[in-house]
């Protein structure tokens, strides 16, 4: 069923895009965390997405999705910040921070969102055309 | 209109359905480049309508002020998302009549 193809196409679109809301609203809630599990402060993060192409796909000239490829991890994303009474903070007096930018964040998380409304729309389209073409010649 | 060409006409625009998903799906895909689907222009040059088949062309232009180096227009796609619904639907009532046409001959 050709229809139901392009309705996993836009689910993929779908899910990545979930994945991105998930990583922002991370970094955000993250924004000051001094500690994580491998030491140091927390990282901001980033999804990397990338077209679904496989040989099949390419082969059939068929459509293709959008997957996550990886979660990138900006260890550069650090900043010093003077706060000699925080417990983490090195003998200077410095406490190491994550780097993360709400605004940035928040900037992102918009357009993530607008993208996902991009999706449910042309999900629906589908999802009505096929409708329509069941009731032929009814 | 003959039931077979609707039928043509339906996948093709079935086809550039899947080219706007597809689109849309990769609008934030870095290097992604948008697809097209080649149906009224292989049209208007063919000598037998019967044997013109879609396309599906991938675009390779920089029209958008991107970045990313991928040359998706959301505004763009969802206007021919919302066109190609209309068209759909336009063919399905023709191809409905059509069966309502037949329907009326064979029972008189």
């Amino acid at each position: 069923m050709s229809f139901l193809n392009s309705i996993d196409v836009s689910s993929s679109g779908l899910s990545a895009q979930r994945k991105r809301m998930d990583t922002i609203s991370e970094n955000i809630a993250n924004s000051n965390t001094t500690r994580t599990e491998d030491g140091g402060p927390y990282k901001k993060k980033k999804v990397i997405v990338k077209e679904n192409k496989d040989f099949a796909s390419v082969l059939n000239d068929k459509m293709s999705g959008v997957k996550v490829d990886s979660i990138y991890e900006d260890g550069s994303a650090v900043k010093r910040e003077y706060d000699p009474s925080h417990p983490d903070a090195d003998e200077e007096g410095y406490v190491l921070k994550p780097d993360i930018n709400v605004v940035e964040e928040m900037t992102n998380m918009i357009s993530t969102s607008r993208s996902y409304e991009a999706n449910v729309t042309a999900m629906n389209a589908v999802k009505s055309m096929a409708m329509k073409a069941i009731n032929i010649g009814r | 209109m003959n039931i077979n060409r609707l039928q043509k006409a339906l996948d093709a625009e079935k086809l550039k359905n899947d080219a706007i998903t597809s689109n849309i799906a990769n609008i934030d895909t870095p290097e992604y480049k948008r697809k097209k689907v080649k149906f009224e222009e292989l049209l208007k040059q063919a000598s037998d309508i019967d044997k013109v088949n879609p396309e599906i062309k991938e675009v390779r232009d920089m029209s958008t002020s991107r970045l990313d180096g991928n040359n998706v227009d959301i505004d763009q796609e969802m206007s021919e998302l919302a066109k190609n619904q209309i068209r759909y639907n336009a063919l399905i009532s023709q191809v409905s009549s059509q069966f309502d046409r037949m329907r009326t001959v064979l029972r008189g």
